[in-house]
């Protein structure tokens, strides 16, 4: 199946949910103009990153009737975002929600909020514990966000999940401009063309851009397809909207070529997590 | 020695960037500067006017009576060639008054109070302008502590804080500083005869070394002795970091009430981006 993907590679308003709401509908309609079945926003999308004590005042239910032009529109293109979610367990949760045909279809919790030098997600934000995924009219999708990336346990759960898609929504701010790339943009591509290659899903990365005290967000959106291909790249610092088409196709020739799901062994898999983990008596 | 090199297109991108968010965020359309003459402030000039247009950068040179001719000069040409309005006030009929009526003799504390006076001019005109005041200061200097804390250091935003001098130097030479300015020793200008690394007494070339290895590459004291550095120099990097932390954070509240600013009042700077 071809289709094509959005990436909104915006630079938020801090702390303004109606600035972006507006924002998140001019870039929804510019990517639906372009034909696409998907777009793609990046973390905290709908408030800006570094919020600290305005966490809480920008925090949503996800049934809040402030995602009702947003469920709206989703009639017309599937939307990936990012919230800061009032959880039902009075929690706040950095999160990630997909919506299609008018509904929100999965809500997503950060699993892994860094919390160390410039990152302090965990005083404001509670830890999500559940990898989630979601079959969609295009696929099997994941939405993780941002550090999760960098933890090659959670790619696994898509794998053996045997997602499609592994939508990255991020807010990576940049350290490192000695080579051509940004360092972190380097890691995080190598990350990227890793996972592509072994797992053999789309990696679907969305950066947002701008400053948030200091902070700069690097941008480099990109979609990379299993058979290594990046399909479409976003400029550094720019706040932009790119398309590409991707073909489903490729993670079955890839899939061909390279069939390590085909040869997992799922069960052996948990068994010897558990006995590493220490959860079996060896 | 590591190469401390950058990819300098790019910093000056985001740099160009940051600048015109960050005033932007802060509510300000004019950004204003002190222009001394020196490396920093030209190159912080120059980024400006590449992110806000010269119409929206506002220059002032502060000389004293001791400052170097050359300093006047280099000011002006910085000015000049970015084609931005710009004053010039001598501060000597300003400091004079108090440096003689207490009879000040003693260098540094001569050095203070004239970055302190230059900074309440700088401020004042920023108001007059409705500006933000750019810092001029560079990674080394911060770290080292090498500032009038409340003087030279008092800004806005510091557009040049994460860059070594080395870095410094190299971004200076891509976006065409002067070349008369990239090539006189640094110095902070205060009296005749004064360079940075005179005064510091480590060369700027060791001085990024070192700290690029401690901060960056997270080495120890001895690991850095061990690379080939000498231990005087480590140890007077080290040691001068250290003891300036306090012009690095905020000063401690004393923390009574549920809530204080300082401690758990936590609400980031770009309240208005």
């Amino acid at each position: 199946m071809r289709f094509k993907i959005s990436l909104a590679q915006i630079n938020p308003f801090l702390g303004d949910l109606e600035k972006n709401l507006v924002k998140h509908l001019e870039f929804t309609e510019k990517a639906i103009v372009e034909g696409s079945k998907v777009v793609v926003f990046p973390e905290l999308s709908l408030t800006g990153y570094t919020l600290r004590d305005l966490t809480h005042e920008v925090a949503l239910e996800a049934d809040s009737d402030f995602f009702k032009p947003l469920k709206e529109i989703s009639k017309n293109i599937d939307i990936v975002l990012g919230f800061v979610e009032k959880g039902e367990d009075k929690i706040t949760y950095n999160s990630s929600m997909y919506l299609s045909k008018g509904e929100i279809k999965l809500v997503y919790r950060k699993m892994y909020p860094p919390t160390h030098g410039m990152f302090e997600e965990l005083r404001f934000f509670g830890r999500g514990n559940s990898y989630k995924s979601l079959a969609t009219d295009y696929g099997k999708v994941s939405v993780i966000i941002c550090r999760d990336f960098f933890h090659p346990t959670l790619l696994s759960l898509a794998y053996l999940d045997n997602v499609d898609f592994v939508f990255a929504i991020s807010n990576m701010p940049l350290r490192g401009l000695k080579g051509e790339k940004p360092q972190i943009q380097e890691t995080v591509e190598t990350a990227s063309s890793t996972y592509t290659n072994f797992f053999g899903f789309f990696v679907v990365y969305v950066n947002r851009v701008g400053f948030d005290d200091g902070l700069g967000f690097y941008g480099g959106s990109f979609i990379q397809s299993p058979i290594g291909k990046k399909i479409v790249s976003a400029e550094l610092f720019e706040e932009t909207i790119v398309t590409g088409t991707v073909d489903t196709d490729d993670i079955y020739k890839k899939r061909i070529s390279f069939p390590l799901i085909k040869e997992e062994d799922r069960l052996l898999f948990v068994k010897n997590v558990n006995r590493v983990v220490g959860g079996l008596d060896d | 020695m590591i190469d401390l090199t950058l990819n300098y297109a790019l910093v000056k991108k985001f740099i160009v960037k940051f600048i015109e968010e960050e005033v932007k965020s802060n509510k300000f359309d004019h950004a204003l500067l002190g222009i001394s003459g020196g490396i920093d402030s030209a190159l912080v000039a120059s980024l400006a006017v590449d992110a806000l247009g010269k119409e929206n950068v506002f220059g002032i040179l502060l000389p004293y009576k001791l400052s170097s001719k050359e300093s006047i000069e280099d000011g002006l040409k910085v000015v000049e060639n970015l084609g931005i309005k710009y004053e010039i006030i001598d501060i000597t009929e300003i400091a004079e008054p108090y440096l003689t009526k207490e009879k000040i003799g003693d260098k540094f504390r001569i050095g203070n109070f004239l970055a302190r006076i230059r900074m309440s001019i700088i401020f004042d005109k920023a108001r007059e302008f409705d500006a933000i005041v750019l810092g001029t200061s560079n990674k080394s200097e911060i770290m080292l502590g090498y500032t009038t804390w409340y003087g030279d250091m008092a800004a806005g935003i510091y557009p040049i804080g994460d860059l070594y001098k080395t870095q410094v130097f190299g971004l200076s030479k891509h976006v065409g500083v002067p070349e008369s300015i990239i090539a006189k020793k640094p110095s902070a200008d205060l009296w005749p005869g004064q360079t940075d690394e005179g005064e510091i007494g480590t060369p700027y070339s060791e001085i990024d070394q070192i700290l690029y290895l401690y901060l960056e590459e997270r080495k120890t004291k001895e690991e850095i002795v061990e690379l080939g550095f000498k231990k005087e120099d480590v140890e007077n990097v080290l040691k001068r970091m250290f003891a300036t932390q306090f012009k690095r954070t905020f000063p401690p509240v004393c923390k009574i009430s549920q809530r204080t600013f300082g401690h758990d009042f936590l609400y980031p700077h770009d309240i208005f981006k």
